[in-house]
């Protein structure tokens, strides 16, 4: 078995959208997202499309690569279209009619609308971790938590959660794999019986996976203690980032058209 | 400074990775899907490490583990159509699942009786699903309702719809019982770092 490793697909090239800072663009894809939840005709869908697109060629991102996230849903996608469209034995004139199954115009209209929605969606937060470091992402994400640590909420340590995380998926995908296969050379079994036994098989590739994850985490912690992390407030950057003039401007249009479109389309 | 205050910034840094490396870990068993639900959903082992840890630290390493997976998730397996069905089927879902933290206290003086450790685990990652199923089946009843068969309560269409979450539910208590007994004797959480 592999597993799929679309996790942190950042894209290293040298671009506007690039350069821009993480909470900039965090902003304008939470604006994005209420944009188009706000949308209620498709002409307002074919407006986000061509800012995507536009966004896309300015970022230099693969188109390949902004799209790759359509195929995980592809079947979400189709249910939601035929979920819609399909009707048994209506009353009322369909578009088409195969014994009593019928495509009604209006399902399926509505069907293709949500779809395309959520492919819009898919797209538009994928460019997001496509131009953005994880590293990147989870200081952004620190330095928007930042009011609430004046709560008590631990903004700081939360952050280096979300950074071990997502510095930690490939490493731990690769470890899993190497001992599915290496049981695999043994005679392990994983396809075979019910969900029991199947949960079953897989507990000799857990346990090594669960010590070694536990272990790990022991040696981590000390290296980071070593390295003088303590967590909590006060902890400084060799870089840190700053939202610049560009970034404010960027942000202040993007989400001014983003509401534009909300409103309006 | 004080031995105590050394020992405290060390184990908060332990917890802090051991919770970022468990969330990594929840992210990859949930890409080895056994079945994927076609509005969003699968039964996989993404809760196991959660639980895992639950049952470790206790309840609000096991929330804040969750509720951070649950960001993550939504990252990786976006299906959302409002805001709060975002936090009812993402954040709010899988930090529920760290109640089973409940037993954690008991889980560590049931050293060497097994019957009682099943049971606890068992237990707590009950609580856990059982919640977690709540919130599904809450956020499928008010936002997929649209979905369900003509004449089918909705409630009891978005309650059949999520029984994902018990099967996997079944699936990781089986692989909890095997897990923690073993982790707790190869890899113990030291008794001064012990969450609530």
């Amino acid at each position: 078995m592999r597993i799929p490793r679309t996790f942190g697909q950042y894209v290293a090239v040298d671009s506007p959208v690039h350069r821009l800072d993480a909470k900039t663009k965090m902003g304008l894809v939470a604006a994005y997202t209420v944009g188009l939840f706000t949308v209620e005709r498709f002409v307002g869908l074919g407006i986000a499309a061509a800012l995507i697109f536009l966004v896309m060629l300015v970022a230099c991102v693969p188109s390949r690569l902004a799209l790759r996230g359509i195929r995980a849903v592809a079947m979400i996608l189709t249910f939601t279209v035929l979920a819609h469209a399909l009707r048994w034995n209506p009353a009322t004139e369909s578009l088409l009619r195969l014994g009593p199954i019928a495509v009604d115009a209006g399902g399926l209209r509505t069907g293709l609308f949500f779809a395309a929605r959520i492919m819009l969606l898919v797209v538009g937060t994928s460019l997001l971790t496509l131009t953005t470091t994880p590293v990147q992402l989870t200081d952004g994400l620190e330095r928007l938590m930042r009011p609430l640590s004046r709560f008590g909420f631990p903004a700081g340590d939360v952050a280096m959660m979300l950074t071990v995380a997502l510095r930690f998926i490939p490493t731990t995908a690769e470890e899993a794999d190497k001992i599915i296969v290496a049981q695999m050379a043994r005679g392990a079994r994983f396809d075979e019986g019910g969900l029991l036994r199947r949960a079953r098989a897989y507990v000799p590739v857990l346990i090594p996976l669960f010590v070694n994850l536990f272990r790990r985490a022991d040696e981590l912690a000390v290296a980071m203690e070593s390295r003088c992390y303590h967590g909590g407030p006060g902890r400084t950057r060799l870089t840190p980032a700053r939202m610049l003039m560009r970034d404010w401007a960027v942000l202040c249009c993007g989400t001014a058209a983003l509401v534009a479109l909300g409103i309006f389309a | 400074m004080s031995k105590n205050s050394l020992t405290t910034r060390s184990e908060r840094v332990r917890l802090i990775a051991e919770i970022g490396l468990s969330i990594a870990l929840a992210v990859v068993l949930g890409m080895m899907k056994v079945w994927q639900m076609p509005q969003g959903g699968e039964i996989s082992l993404a809760m196991l490490p959660l639980l895992v840890l639950s049952f470790r630290r206790g309840i609000l390493p096991g929330l804040l583990a969750g509720a951070l997976y649950g960001v993550l998730d939504a990252q990786l397996n976006p299906f959302v159509v409002h805001w709060v069905q975002y936090i009812l089927d993402y954040p709010l879902a899988y930090a529920v699942v760290g109640l089973a933290g409940v037993t954690a206290a008991q889980l560590r003086a049931s050293v060497g009786r097994s019957g009682l450790t099943v049971g606890l685990i068992a237990g707590g990652t009950a609580l856990g699903a059982v919640a977690r199923y709540a919130a599904h089946v809450v956020s499928g009843a008010v936002f997929f309702g649209e979905y369900a068969p003509a004449g089918q309560p909705v409630v009891l269409y978005s309650a059949g719809y999520n029984s994902f979450v018990l099967v996997s539910a079944v699936a990781c208590a089986a692989a909890a019982i095997a897990i923690v007994p073993v982790l707790s004797r190869v890899v113990p959480v030291r008794k001064e770092i012990l969450a609530p």
